[in-house]
């Protein structure tokens, strides 16, 4: 005789710990297995894009740190590139390298709560703790910095706002000094840790032709294989001028694509942004840190998509301009969104407990997805 | 390719007729074509082999409220096997009465998966409806949400289910209940 069995439908979320901000999952489950999977989003949504239309260019920065709040500097200059690209803006190169410097740093510090939580959401409790206190130490820097700690509206069109401190560049060098070490460290106890490992291998597998179908975007997208980082393919800023390289997804550890690929990537980039850090420091030339020309901002009618790399790939804008002090129009397209996504395809079929996984592993922020 | 050349073999694909290059102004040139010929267009970017248009990167409604009441829906599409980009825009015109059943386009969720929430969330914050979609709701609104906000002539409800959305209701209520 045939064991029959009875569907139930479960709400995870919107307060669900794992879930990274508030979002909702309506469930059709069958005993541990997920045979639905619905993501229900918008429970941030604060109307970003409809703000940016009321208001003059210059005055929605503050709002694109709320745009991803663990990767504000990203937000600010995504932002920042795309209104000077379409009102011909020239930036100081000194504002360049203190640009991409404090990118890199926040793509640090991001990736370091990405990790925490990851490991957090599957059960281990103390590497958050650790993550969380190396990114204090940025948190002080940016403070230092423009005296915010989360939400920094630092990059300004022309440059940025205030110059570097006296000594600041000793002190970071001093921080990745102990940072790079540290690296090592959790590799020691999360990456390489047996547990870890067996409980992400092979889990919520994303195959390359999956990726590029949701338009899947930075670690997400290297983690299936494909070689592509905007940084390096398409650079904007001073990345031309640096060194590093694209971390890409292998099978060496199991299964390309899985979420345990997805965690190794971003622990390499980690180690790329040290890179970049270190010849931000060596080559940062003395000179203007902001371009004081344009005070009062029009932009010439005519539209221009500018995408950058942020923490959570790319980042795009899409502005359209009828002239004016204010946009037209403007879109703004989010690597969490696409990955979020995804998740209604690859979630059935998973176990509840894997869905966490997996929704950690593409390391999706809510805010961004609502916008 | 460039993007004259991509225009090029579009023009071979769909027929010259009724597209409109627009590359006179400063920014990104696009390609005005037809809603009737999106579809056929779609699956042809993504399937000639000198296209192969792998991703949608970003999909857009805009609304147009100048001489004409107009909408437009933006593709921005890019080829990671060519490294080239295109963008596509469709014109709908949104007449006063029953704009509905004129601000309707096929959806191409069915070529680009990545589309599927993308046009759900412009019919959310624009009220254009996708023909074809297989799960067409609201994304980020509730469902019993009134109106598209995005749209330039969007009145903002002034209560959402008994909840004051502006400030000064807010305060004129909590004034009440604190006598």
């Amino acid at each position: 005789m045939l064991l029959t069995t009875e569907t139930m439908v479960l709400n995870m979320g919107p307060h669900h710990p794992s879930t990274h901000g508030v979002l909702r999952f309506i469930l059709r489950t069958d005993g541990e297995v997920i045979h639905l999977c619905r993501p229900d989003i918008g429970y941030l949504h604060r109307g970003l894009e409809k703000i940016a239309e009321q208001l003059p260019y210059a005055h929605f920065m503050p709002y694109t740190d709320r745009l991803d709040y663990l990767a504000a500097m990203n937000c600010n200059l995504g932002y920042a590139i795309t209104v000077e690209q379409a009102a011909d803006i020239e930036v100081p190169p000194r504002a360049e390298y203190i640009r991409v410097l404090v990118a890199e740093l926040n793509r640090i510090i991001s990736h370091l709560i990405s990790v925490g939580t990851f490991a957090m959401d599957i059960g281990a409790v103390t590497p958050f703790t650790h993550t969380i206190r190396e990114r204090e130490w940025v948190n002080d820097l940016f403070e230092e910095l423009c005296g915010a700690r989360l939400t920094y509206n630092y990059i300004r069109f022309g440059g940025v706002v205030f110059d570097l401190p006296e000594g600041f560049l000793d002190r970071l060098s001093h921080f990745l000094d102990y940072f790079e070490p540290r690296l090592e460290q959790y590799n020691r106890f999360i990456s390489k840790n047996k547990i870890f490992k067996e409980r992400l291998v092979g889990v919520a597998v994303i195959s390359r032709q999956q990726a590029l179908d949701y338009a899947l975007v930075g670690p997400n997208l290297r983690a299936s294989g494909i070689d592509w980082d905007l940084r390096r393919d398409e650079p904007y800023s001073v990345y031309g001028d640096l060194e590093f390289d694209v971390p890409i997804g292998t099978s060496e550890f199991g299964v390309m694509g899985d979420c345990y690929t997805r965690y190794w990537i971003r622990i390499w980039e980690m180690e790329q942004s040290v890179r970049i850090l270190r010849q931000c420091i060596a080559k940062m030339p003395e000179g203007p840190y902001l371009n004081k020309s344009k005070r009062k901002l029009k932009v010439e009618p005519g539209e221009i998509y500018v995408r950058t790399e942020a923490p959570r790939g790319e980042l795009g804008f899409y502005l359209i301009s009828q002239g004016g002090i204010r946009p037209h129009r403007l879109k703004i397209r989010t690597g969490s969104f696409s990955a979020m996504s995804i998740v209604e395809e690859l979630g059935s079929g998973l176990m509840v407990a894997d869905l966490v996984a997996l929704i950690a592993s593409l390391d999706v922020v809510a805010p961004e997805v609502d916008r | 390719m460039e993007a004259q050349s991509i225009l090029e073999r579009i023009k071979s694909i769909i027929g010259e007729a009724d597209l409109v290059w627009v590359d006179d102004q400063p920014g990104d040139p696009y390609l005005v074509i037809p809603k009737e010929k999106l579809r056929r267009l779609a699956i042809n970017m993504k399937g000639d082999p000198h296209l192969a248009f792998d991703t949608l990167m970003c999909l857009s409604g805009v609304h147009n409220m100048g001489e004409q009441d107009e909408m437009e829906v933006v593709y921005h599409l890019y080829s990671l096997r060519h490294r080239h980009q295109f963008i596509l825009k469709v014109k709908l015109d949104r007449p006063a009465f029953f704009p509905h059943f004129y601000l309707r386009v096929d959806s191409v969720s069915g070529i680009w998966p990545a589309a599927a929430w993308m046009e759900r969330e412009v019919y959310d914050m624009f009220g254009i409806h996708f023909v074809g979609h297989d799960d067409f709701r609201r994304l980020l609104l509730p469902p019993d949400w009134e109106g598209h906000p995005l749209q330039k002539d969007y009145q903002e409800p002034d209560a959402y289910r008994g909840i004051a959305t502006t400030r000064e209701e807010i305060e004129g209520v909590l004034a009440e209940e604190s006598g």
